[in-house]
C-alpha cells in the first residue's frame, strides 16, 4: 500500500508545529520544572522555547537552499548515504520514545481522573486505530483535519489561560534556586522540546510561498509563549504545592471547580488533552513512517506503520509499565535524545552550509 | 416498398406490444402507412399535423412532398436501423409505397405534472416551483432562468433497457471544462440495465460509491440548481427524475439553504450556526450523554447529577439499551410516519409520543433526561435534511462509542470520521472546503454569511474558469 503524502500548507504546517508544540508541555511538565527549581521555573520554558525558535529557523535557512529537495537527498548528496541511514534511524527512535512518553503520561493522566483503574488496553483500543488511521491517510490528510480542530483548539487555550489568571493568588520570590539546580532540571525536562525537527522530515512537502514563513514562525513562537504563559499561571496559581498537582492545563481549570449552572470546567481541558493527545500521537506515527522509509527506501510505508505498532506496544507493556519507569525514561533516558535535534542536526547543516559557501566560491 | 410488410415487421421487433398502432391509407393510388406508439403519442396531434394533412392533399404524394406538408417540426428521414429507436421516443414512421424512404415525426406527448412546490424543500420567501419527471420540462425550468448562450445542454443515454436521457447543463466560460469532461466520462462509461431514477446515477458516478457520505449534490428546486450552476458546477438531469444532481459537492452546500439568500444575511448567519450547533447536538449528543453517565458523571454540576441520578436510579436497563430503544423506537415510527398516508400519521405521532414515550416514563422504563436527550438529537437531523441518512448512521456509532470508551472514543471517532471525510475529493473539491483546507474567500458564504455585493468571487474550492461574478469589467 503506497500512503500518499501530498504537499501541505504553510499554515497546515504552522497548526501541527503548534500542536507538536504545545501539547505534550500542558500537562506534567509545569508540576515537574517546578518541583526543580521553585519559582525560576518559568524560566525554563523561555530558555528551551529560545532553543526551539532556532532550530525552526535553521530549518527556514534550509528550505531556502533546498527547496524542493527530500531531507534524504539533502544529507544523501553531502554526506553519503551511510549517514543519512544513520540519521533516519535515529529520527526513528526519536519520535518512537516521544511517543512512549506522550502515551505514558497522558495514560497517567486519564487514569487518575477520568477511566478509574482502566487497563491499558482500553486506551490502546481508542489510541491506535484512530492514529493510524491518521497517518496512513496521509500527511494532508492530517494537516487539514488538524486545520478543522485548530479553532477548537485555540479557543480552549486561550480560554483555560483566561480561566488561568483568575487563580493567580501570589507574586512569585525570585532567585531563589541555585544555578546548578536550575540547570539541572532544565536538562531533566528538557525531553518535551525538539518537535521542531519533524519539519525537517518533510521539508520537501511544505509548501512555503513567497512571505509566508511568517505563518510558520508565528504558529510556533505563538505556541512556545502559550506553554511559557500557562507554566507562569500554573506556578501562581498553586504556590508552593504545584509539584502537588501533575496536570498543569487540567489543574488550572479544576481551581474554578463549579461555575454556577455550567459546572466543572476541567471538562474543557480534558477535551483539549484528548485532541492533543491523538493529534501528537498521530504526528508521531507520521513522522516514524518517514524515516522508516529512509531507512527502508524499498520496502512499503505501510510496514513502518506495522513497525510502530509492535515496537510501540512491546515498550509500553514490557519495558515502561509503571509510573516509576516513565519518570525514570522521561527525565534521565529521553533528555539525552535531544542531542539530535538541538547537536547533531545542527552541525551536519552548519557543516553543509559551509560546504556548499566553499563550493560557490571556489 | 412494401408499407404492410415493414409495418408487421416493424410490430414483430416490438412483439406485438398492444400499444403499438399502426394505420395504412391509399392516396391516389399510393399505399401511407403510420406507425407508433398509442402509448406516447397524443391522438390529436397525430390527426391534426399529420393524418388530416395527408388526407386532404389532392396531388401524388412523394417523399419530399410528404415532408413539406406535415405539420410538425421535428421532421426528419429516418434510417432503417433507428425504425425502433424513433418509434420508442414518441416519433410517428411514416411510408409511402413509392419511396424507399421513410420520415420520422416526432410528435411525443405524455401526461406530466405541472411544476409545484417541492415537499423536500419549502420555502418562506423565494421560488416556489420544482422540477418535474419530465426532463424537457426540467430544461425549459432551467433555460428560463438563462437567457443567454452560456447555458448549455448535453444529452446521453444510458441504460440497455430503459435507455434513459441524461441531460448534463452547465455554463460555458465559467464551468471547469475538466470537470464537465469527467462527468462525461463517467456517464458514458455506465454500462447498466436500467436508470429508474438519478438516485441511481449518485452511486455509479461518485468517487467513492461506498462511502457513507454523501458526495453528490442533489435538489428539486431550479432556482437552487441555476446558483450552483453560476458558481461553476455541472448539473445532471435525468429522466423521469424531479431530483437533479450537481457536481463537484462539498458538505458545506448542505449547510446552506435556499431561504439564506431571501433574507437578511446576518440572520442568515445566525441560522447557519444554528444548524451547525444542530448537526453536532445530533451526531454527538446521545453519545456525551451516555460518556457522561457511564464515565464522567464527577464532572456535571451537581445540581444537575442529583436530578439525572434520581429519575434515572428506578430504570432497570442501563443508558445504553435505554437510549437505543428509544432511538430505534423513534426510528420505526419516522419509517412508519413515511409510508402512512398523512391522516394516519398524526395516529402514530400521537400513539409514539404520548402512549410510548408517557407511559414508558411514567412505568419506570425509560427516564425523562434520556428521552429529551433523544428527541432533541432526532429533532436536530432535520435542520439540515439533506444530511438526515448520514447523521442518523453516525448517531449509532457515537451511541456505540460513547458507551465503551467514553468522552475518549468520542474524541477520536469525531476526529477519525472528519479525517476519513478529508480524505474525500470529488471532481476535484475537498469535501470539507472551505472549512479544510481554510478558503478564506469562499468562508464569505460559509457559515457566515456575507451580503451577496461581498461575495465577489466565485468559490475558490474547485476550479472554475471565471473567478470574478461581481464587478468583472474592473
Amino acid at each position: 500500500m503506497k500512503v500518499s503524502d501530498r504537499t501541505i500548507t504553510a499554515g497546515q504546517a504552522g497548526i501541527i508545529l503548534f500542536i507538536l508544540l504545545f501539547a505534550n508541555k500542558v500537562l506534567v511538565f509545569p508540576s515537574l520544572i517546578f518541583e526543580g527549581a521553585d519559582f525560576e521555573a518559568f524560566l525554563i520554558p523561555i530558555l528551551s522555547s529560545i532553543l526551539e525558535m532556532g532550530l525552526l529557523y535553521l530549518f527556514y535557512k534550509l528550505k531556502n537552499r533546498f527547496p524542493d529537495q527530500t531531507f534524504v537527498q539533502i544529507l544523501r548528496q553531502h554526506f553519503g548515504k551511510a549517514v543519512q541511514i544513520v540519521f533516519y534511524v535515529a529520527f526513528s527512535i526519536y519520535f518512537l520514545s516521544k511517543a512512549v512518553l506522550l502515551y505514558n503520561v497522558t495514560f497517567i493522566f486519564f487514569r487518575n481522573m477520568i477511566y478509574k483503574d482502566a487497563q491499558n488496553l482500553v486506551f490502546l483500543f481508542a489510541l491506535l486505530p484512530i492514529i493510524n488511521h491518521l497517518a496512513i491517510c496521509g500527511l494532508r490528510v492530517l494537516g487539514r483535519t488538524a486545520q478543522l480542530f485548530f479553532p477548537v483548539i485555540l479557543s480552549i487555550v486561550v480560554f483555560c489561560i483566561i480561566v488561568g489568571c483568575f487563580g493567580i493568588d501570589s507574586a512569585p520570590l525570585l532567585f531563589q534556586t541555585s544555578a546548578a539546580k536550575f540547570f539541572t532540571t532544565f536538562f531533566r525536562h528538557f525531553a518535551p522540546f525538539g518537535d521542531t525537527v519533524f519539519l525537517f522530515l518533510i521539508i520537501d512537502k511544505v509548501k512555503v510561498e513567497k512571505g509566508q514563513w511568517k505563518i510558520l514562525f508565528s504558529c510556533a513562537g505563538g505556541a512556545l509563549f502559550l506553554v511559557c504563559l500557562v507554566s507562569f499561571i500554573f506556578i501562581l496559581s498553586y504556590s508552593f504545592t504545584s509539584f502537588m498537582h501533575p496536570f498543569a492545563i487540567f489543574e488550572i481549570m479544576s481551581f474554578v471547580k463549579e461555575y454556577e449552572g455550567l459546572g466543572r470546567l476541567d471538562l474543557i481541558s480534558m477535551i483539549l488533552i484528548i485532541l492533543f493527545t491523538y493529534f501528537q500521537l498521530a504526528i508521531y506515527l507520521k513522522m516514524f513512517m518517514f524515516s522508516f522509509d529512509g531507512v527502508f527506501e524499498k520496502i512499503d510505508q505501510v510496514y513502518g506503520v506495522i513497525s510502530f505498532n509492535v515496537l510501540f506496544l512491546i515498550i509500553i507493556n514490557f519495558l515502561i509499565v509503571n509510573l516509576e519507569q516513565a519518570v525514570m525514561y522521561g527525565q534521565h533516558i529521553l533528555p539525552f535524545f535531544n542531542v539530535l535535534p538541538f547537536a547533531v542536526l545542527p552541525i551536519f547543516v552548519l557543516v553543509m552550509f559551509a560546504r556548499r559557501k566553499k563550493e560557490k566560491k571556489t | 416498398m412494401d408499407v404492410l410488410k415493414e409495418i408487421e415487421k416493424i410490430k414483430k421487433q416490438l412483439h406485438n406490444s398492444v400499444d403499438v398502432a399502426s394505420r395504412v391509407i391509399q392516396k391516389n393510388g399510393v399505399f401511407v402507412g403510420f406507425v407508433y406508439l398509442k402509448s406516447m403519442t397524443d391522438n390529436l396531434i397525430f390527426s391534426q399535423a399529420l393524418f388530416e394533412p395527408i388526407s386532404n392533399f389532392e396531388g401524388e404524394l412523394s417523399f419530399e412532398v410528404l415532408s413539406e406538408i406535415v405539420k410538425a417540426n421535428d421532421v426528419e428521414e429516418c434510417e432503417s436501423a433507428d425504425f425502433i429507436k424513433k418509434i420508442l421516443g414518441g416519433a410517428v414512421l411514416i411510408f409511402l409505397s413509392n419511396s424507399e424512404d421513410v420520415l420520422s415525426v416526432d410528435i411525443l406527448h405524455f401526461n406530466t405534472r405541472a411544476p409545484q412546490e417541492p415537499p423536500t424543500s419549502p420555502v418562506i420567501m423565494g421560488p416556489r416551483e420544482g422540477f418535474t419527471e419530465d426532463y424537457k420540462t426540467n430544461m425549459t425550468l432551467l433555460r428560463r432562468r438563462f437567457h443567454s448562450e452560456e447555458l448549455v445542454f448535453e444529452e446521453l443515454v444510458v441504460g440497455k433497457s430503459t435507455q434513459t436521457k441524461i441531460v448534463i447543463s452547465y455554463l460555458d466560460g465559467i464551468v471547469d471544462k475538466k470537470i464537465v469532461k469527467e462527468v462525461k466520462k463517467k456517464i458514458e462509461s455506465i454500462d447498466i440495465d436500467g436508470i429508474v431514477d438519478s438516485y441511481y446515477l449518485i452511486d455509479l458516478i461518485s468517487n467513492r460509491p461506498n462511502s457513507i457520505l454523501k458526495q453528490i449534490g442533489q435538489s428539486e428546486k431550479p432556482d437552487i440548481i441555476s446558483a450552483k450552476m453560476l458558481e461553476g458546477r455541472v448539473a445532471i438531469i435525468v429522466d423521469n427524475s424531479p431530483i437533479v444532481l450537481t457536481v463537484p459537492f462539498v458538505f458545506l452546500e448542505d449547510l446552506q439553504n435556499s431561504n439564506d439568500y431571501y433574507t437578511n444575511y446576518t440572520y442568515s448567519t445566525l441560522l447557519r450556526f444554528i444548524r451547525v450547533a444542530a448537526i453536532l447536538m445530533s451526531v454527538l449528543g446521545q453519545g456525551i450523554y451516555i460518556a457522561l453517565q457511564l464515565f464522567h458523571y464527577n464532572i456535571l454540576p451537581m445540581k444537575y447529577l442529583i436530578t439525572i441520578a434520581d429519575s434515572t436510579q428506578q430504570v432497570p436497563f442501563t443508558p445504553f439499551i435505554e437510549i437505543l430503544f428509544i432511538s430505534l423506537l423513534f426510528q420505526i415510527l419516522y419509517e412508519v410516519s413515511l409510508r402512512l398516508p398523512s391522516y394516519l400519521g398524526l395516529a402514530t405521532s400521537v400513539v409514539g409520543a404520548l402512549i410510548l414515550g408517557d407511559t414508558g416514563v411514567k412505568a419506570g422504563l425509560l427516564s425523562p433526561p434520556t428521552v429529551i436527550v433523544v428527541a432533541i438529537a432526532k429533532i436536530a437531523i432535520y435542520t439540515v435534511p439533506e444530511q438526515s441518512s448520514q447523521i442518523t448512521l453516525l448517531q449509532y456509532v457515537f451511541i456505540l462509542i460513547g458507551a465503551s470508551l467514553g468522552l475518549l472514543g468520542i474524541v477520536g471517532a469525531s476526529i477519525y470520521f472528519l479525517a476519513y471525510a478529508n480524505t474525500i475529493e470529488n471532481f476535484g473539491a475537498p469535501y470539507l472546503a472551505p472549512f479544510s483546507p481554510f478558503i478564506f474567500s469562499d468562508n464569505k458564504d460559509g457559515v457566515l454569511k456575507v451580503p451577496l455585493s461581498s461575495m465577489e468571487n466565485r468559490p475558490k474550492s474547485f476550479k472554475n474558469e471565471k473567478r470574478k461574478r461581481i464587478n468583472e469589467s474592473e
